[in-house]
């Protein structure tokens, strides 16, 4: 099943952007996720199945107000979010196939939506483009730790013990 | 003044060290981060460059702190990477975390900040280069191609699928200078086609993460591809080789042909075939003789010869002697020239064109077949041979017998013996025959030889049979090339016209020459047979009727024509059967001149019948009678 998520994976829309926007903080920084490698191999895979279905659901909807111009995306503000929901069921269905039923989530992975508000407003005027650049910004980061998290927790899952990728 | 410029001098070599040495003892100048990066997403490494040295030894130092943390921290190992720099291990590495680094520089005299700098390990990963990069040959039917595999740097972790790389690689010939480049995704192996049989490659592999540089470029591997023949040149060869075998024998074969090939290609020009053209003279490039021996002297005939002409066809007659009309020259003339018909279309050809031309050798060539000949009535039945000749039809005819079924008259051509002046054609003058007691049809009674004569003109016929009694000769019409011409002479009626089947003929006035107003176009008309009354029982021949000639005929092919006489005009009436009446329906000639249009048969004789149809006109507006005219001599009017 994780291979059929493969493909969903944004990655390649994110590498267009020449411009890296650091935020200092994104809303998605409110979901716990693991930093390193260490971490990231020292969590179960279902824990980063969670983490992953938090991440992407917390981008669904607001990647509709994403606007994103370049030119190998046009008209495309729907087809993430589409895109993104595909990826949620999936991910649901993959956490729904481990856990058998049970959700063995510590308090930190407790499915919480982060709070929207007003943070993907628009402010209007001339912070819209910065502001447009910034939410990219956080979404590229996002959507690569979801990268990430899937590729580790399916190399995990394969049978295979090399899993080169 | 000396004093003063070593006074400056001195005060000068004092101030200027005291200005360096304070130059040198500058707080230091600004260091530069130059670059960081992650070699596999776990550590990472940033160096700096150092700003201008204040003159004493100057310290750097690298802090940094992550978002949404203040704490800063030093950087934890300042030798590892090497000289200003600074290497963060795998403790303090986090990934999706921003660091802000600065780099300060001090030194006694003060210290100096960097700019700042924003780093996010995810996106300054770049690993080493492949390793392991071995280039092998391999077979394969179309040819040699090179393996290319190689293994991830050392240090990044795909394996757990925490870096995910991708690979490059470029291949060239030694001595090329473009590199050919290939991606290879996510595999460890590629292969190269398409190699140029004995060249050495060199082969270079590098990688990237999702989101990073680039690595370098691995050192370049070399490989030597072995000599060998492409399948798809070895089949060019093959192709061309037979193409070349193929092209020989054909060659051979044109060579072997090459006569034939040519007349295939090259069809020979024919040459003229002027009857009497000399080929050899023209190529002696003496044009007047060659036109001269075109030309017949006796052609055409001028008036000084129509004495000659006459005599030539004044026809002896048993009973009645009388003399031949002078104009029967004219007749003569006529009938010569009808052959010599000044308008004649087949002029220059040999008159098978000619309506006068009864020779069946041209029969049947000429396909414009404009006069209809007309078979005289005068056959005589028993006399020897009356050969049909007819156009285009080669046969000949048996003997006429006078009750014969079917006699073929060929196609008397009567010469016009009316008018006098060749270039009139007029025929239809009954003068003439009016002048002549006897209208004496001269025609020229194609024996036996006559389809076998060429040379119709020079024929003189032999003395008609005897069987004929009276005849003795029949000339042809000396018009030579032009065809024949026949005259015929309509004997005299009152002669004794045994020899003619044509009593009514004998009986009548001299039968003038039936200068039936000659059209061009003639119709024969067959005598079916010679009945009784030595009356010659003409039949149309369909196949040489003209057009609405036929028409006329149609309805029986039995159309009868049968001479009534020579009425005192000297023409020659005939009758059609079906009327069986003594009308003789005959044109007059003189209508005919230049008329083109039909001419309708005048009715002369009260009796005759004229049957609609029967005027019908032929196209060359002959006059017609009955079935089919006699057409006296074709010289016609150029119609």
């Amino acid at each position: 099943m994780f291979n059929d998520f493969d493909g969903t994976l944004l990655p390649d829309e994110r590498r267009q952007l020449n411009k890296i926007f650091l935020l200092d903080f994104c809303n998605s920084d409110s979901i716990v996720s693991p930093v390193d490698k260490h971490e990231t191999q020292k969590s179960s895979v279902l824990k980063l199945l969670h983490i992953s279905f938090r991440l992407i659901e917390s981008w669904e909807y607001p990647s509709q107000t994403l606007i994103i111009s370049n030119s190998l995306l046009v008209g495309n503000a729907n087809q993430i979010s589409e895109k993104l929901s595909d990826l949620k069921v999936g991910i649901n269905l993959l956490i729904m196939g481990s856990q058998d039923g049970l959700l063995s989530l510590d308090d930190n992975d407790s499915q919480q939506l982060p709070r929207y508000g007003n943070y993907y407003q628009n402010p209007g005027g001339d912070g819209n483009v910065r502001r447009n650049y910034e939410l990219l910004a956080c979404f590229k980061k996002d959507m690569h730790k979801v990268e990430t998290y899937l590729t580790v927790a399916k190399c995990r899952k394969s049978l295979e013990a090399n899993c080169t990728l | 003044m000396m004093w003063r410029d070593v006074g400056v001098t001195l005060i000068l070599s004092l101030i200027l060290p005291v200005v360096a040495q304070g130059a040198r003892h500058t707080p230091p100048g600004k260091p530069k981060l130059t670059s960081c990066r992650s070699p596999d997403k776990e550590t990472f490494t940033c160096w700096w460059e150092a700003g201008s040295d204040g003159g004493r030894p100057t310290t750097y130092s690298l802090f940094y702190h992550k978002e949404n943390s203040e704490t800063v921290y030093e950087c934890p190992d300042y030798h590892t990477a090497g000289a200003n720099s600074c290497f963060f291990s795998k403790n303090e590495t986090s990934i999706w975390v921003n660091y802000n680094i600065t780099v300060v520089a001090t030194n006694a005299l003060g210290n100096n900040f960097s700019d700042p700098v924003d780093v996010d390990v995810v996106y300054i990963v770049q690993p080493h280069t492949p390793e392991n990069v071995t280039v092998g040959v391999l077979e394969d039917e179309d040819g040699p191609f090179l393996r290319v595999s190689w293994e991830p740097p050392s240090k990044a972790d795909t394996r757990s699928g925490w870096i995910t790389l991708i690979y490059e690689l470029r291949v060239k010939l030694e001595e090329a200078e473009e590199w050919e480049e290939h991606r290879a995704g996510q595999q460890k192996m590629f292969n190269i086609f398409s190699l140029h049989s004995g060249g050495v490659y060199m082969v270079q592999v590098r990688c990237k993460p999702d989101h990073g540089f680039w690595s370098e470029w691995s050192t370049a591997s070399y490989v030597i591809v072995p000599d060998y023949i492409p399948r798809e040149r070895s089949m060019w060869i093959l192709i061309a080789v037979f193409s070349a075998f193929i092209f020989l024998i054909l060659t051979w074969i044109i060579t072997l042909n090459r006569s034939s090939v040519k007349h295939c290609l090259l069809p020979p020009v024919p040459g003229p075939k002027i009857k009497g053209f000399d080929q050899q003279l023209l190529k002696k490039g003496k044009p007047e003789e060659v036109f001269n021996s075109l030309v017949v002297q006796s052609f055409p005939p001028r008036s000084t010869d129509y004495e000659d002409l006459l005599v030539e066809y004044l026809e002896v007659y048993v009973n009645e002697k009388q003399e031949l009309m002078p104009e029967g020259k004219d007749l003569q003339d006529v009938g010569c020239l009808k052959s010599k018909s000044q308008s004649d279309n087949d002029s220059g050809r040999g008159s098978c064109d000619s309506h006068t031309l009864l020779m069946e050798k041209c029969g049947g060539v000429e396909s414009k077949d404009e006069s209809s000949y007309e078979e005289p009535e005068l056959l005589q039945g028993q006399a020897g041979s009356w050969e049909r000749l007819e156009r285009g039809d080669s046969q000949v005819v048996d003997t006429p017998d006078s009750s014969d079924g079917r006699v073929k008259t060929w196609p008397l051509v009567f010469s016009p013996s009316i008018h006098g002046s060749s270039d009139n054609h007029h025929y239809g003058t009954l003068e003439m025959p009016k002048q002549h007691s006897t209208s004496e049809i001269t025609y020229s009674v194609p024996d036996h030889l006559f389809p076998t004569s060429t040379s119709f003109p020079h024929h003189h016929h032999p003395e008609y049979r005897d069987s004929l009694g009276e005849y003795s000769e029949y000339r042809c019409s000396r018009s030579p090339s032009t065809g024949v011409a026949y005259h015929w002479e309509a004997r005299h009626p009152t002669q004794a016209h045994s020899n003619f089947n044509i009593r009514n003929l004998e009986r009548q006035k001299e039968a003038t020459g039936l200068g039936l107003p000659p059209s061009r176009s003639m119709e024969y008309v067959e005598v079916q047979k010679v009945n009784q009354e030595n009356q010659l029982v003409l039949k149309p021949l369909s196949s040489h009727g003209r057009g609405p000639f036929q028409v006329q005929f149609g309805r029986a092919g039995v159309d009868y024509s049968k001479v009534n006489g020579v009425n005192n005009d000297n023409v020659l009436l005939l009758q059609r059967q079906r009327e069986m009446a003594e009308a003789g329906q005959y044109c007059n000639y003189r209508e005919k001149e230049g008329a083109e249009a039909e001419r309708y048969p005048t009715q002369q004789q009260g009796k005759t019948t004229k049957d609609g149809p029967v005027a019908t006109q032929l196209q060359e507006s002959t006059c017609l009678t009955t079935s089919g005219y006699v057409d006296t001599a074709p010289t016609m009017p150029t119609f």
